[in-house]
């Protein structure tokens, strides 16, 4: 899996909303990184890489919540949720076949019909969620996710901090 | 399970004096599901526990370095440690359910496919229910319905001894006083997040 990228120049005694701008920024990018080849069910760990991406940044986006303007975190964050959740439903099913695949083999063949009765509806339920998915990327792109999300970066990193020391 | 609010965050604060107050809040959830996720049957409890210690987990993977010093990347990496033991019980508790409908519905249909062969009869003869349409499923799913239990068991016998150790490396009143007191944190690193 992915190693989540570092966050140039973070330190503790860094204000919390510039902070958030740089962690935003990385985290979104990462996620529109892993973004290629997610649908192809012949390679499973993109989906993974994307899932996990989407959670680093659904965090940081909770995390840093107070930072950023409701208006426009609050639908940024519901379309992130939209996303993992998609390709969580592509990615149960990939592991769950992974280990029925590991279980058939290792029981013998009597048992193996059995197993792949059972597998055929996990099969069904990973074609049904590469279709969710790919919906939700096709809206994603549709409603500009990206560009809601580097927006989000701008509006507080733009922002100035308080004037510090006595007036 | 909806996240507590956390209370008093300023965004012209430091990361560090934000992320306190954050960490404590996501701590005092993970400990709120003790001692009740630890009954063997706690599907819920367990459920929910793992959705907090994941809370926990990431706001201390994006603050450990910056902020807190290394006993609050150790606790970081405890909430994945637990969190994955707890996916794999929830992978179970999932699992088996559609184990058992699937086997209650090849059960229906072997039923209703015997009153067919028996036709006008008014008792079955036992020789009908030779070659069913679903004998050769019965093997493997009941295989891989005891295969799901058992797994089961043993992974929450696990859970419950890594609950443990957890207890016994004192991880609350450790993390507390590395997010409070920060006795180690780094002055100017840059933040690395440990892999997943």
């Amino acid at each position: 899996m992915a190693k989540a990228r570092d966050i140039p120049g973070l330190r503790g005694d860094m204000r919390y909303a510039e902070a958030a701008a740089e962690t935003v920024a990385v985290r979104t990018q990462e996620l529109f990184d892993h973004r290629a080849g997610v649908l192809d069910t012949s390679d499973i760990e993109r989906v993974h890489a994307m899932r996990v991406a989407t959670r680093r940044l659904r965090a940081v986006l909770e995390v840093y919540a107070p930072c950023f303007p409701g208006s426009l975190l609050r639908p940024a964050l519901a379309d992130v949720k939209e996303l993992a959740d998609a390709l969580g439903a592509r990615r149960d099913p990939d592991v769950e076949l992974l280990a029925l695949e590991r279980f058939a083999a290792a029981v013998g063949p009597r048992e193996r019909a059995g197993i792949e009765r059972f597998a055929e509806r996990t099969r069904s339920a990973q074609l049904a969620g590469n279709a969710r998915l790919a919906a939700a990327l096709g809206r994603a792109d549709a409603d500009d996710l990206r560009g809601r999300l580097e927006a989000l970066v701008e509006h507080v990193g733009g922002q100035r901090p308080r004037p510090e020391g006595p007036d | 399970m909806r996240a507590r609010k956390v209370k008093g965050l300023d965004p012209d604060g430091t990361l560090a004096d934000n992320a306190q107050r954050i960490v404590r809040v996501r701590l005092d959830e993970v400990y709120a599901f003790f001692p009740a996720a630890l009954e063997p049957d706690a599907v819920t409890e367990l459920h929910d526990l793992r959705i907090a210690a994941k809370r926990l987990r990431y706001v201390l993977e994006v603050t450990a370095d910056a902020c807190f010093g290394p006993y609050a990347h150790t606790a970081a990496r405890r909430m994945r440690d637990l969190q994955d033991l707890l996916g794999e019980i929830h992978d179970c508790d999932v699992q088996l359910p559609r184990v058992e409908a699937l086997v209650a519905e090849l059960r229906d249909a072997d039923t209703r496919e015997l009153l067919r062969r028996a036709g006008a009869a008014s008792d079955l003869d036992p020789a009908l229910a030779a070659d069913l349409p679903h004998a050769d499923d019965w093997r493997g799913l009941l295989a891989l319905e005891s295969y799901l239990r058992a797994r089961r068991a043993l992974l929450v016998e696990r859970f419950g001894a890594f609950w443990r150790d957890v207890e016994r490396e004192g991880l609350r009143a450790r993390l507390e006083y590395a997010v409070g007191e920060r006795p180690d944190a780094p002055s100017d690193l840059a933040t690395t997040e440990p892999a997943t």
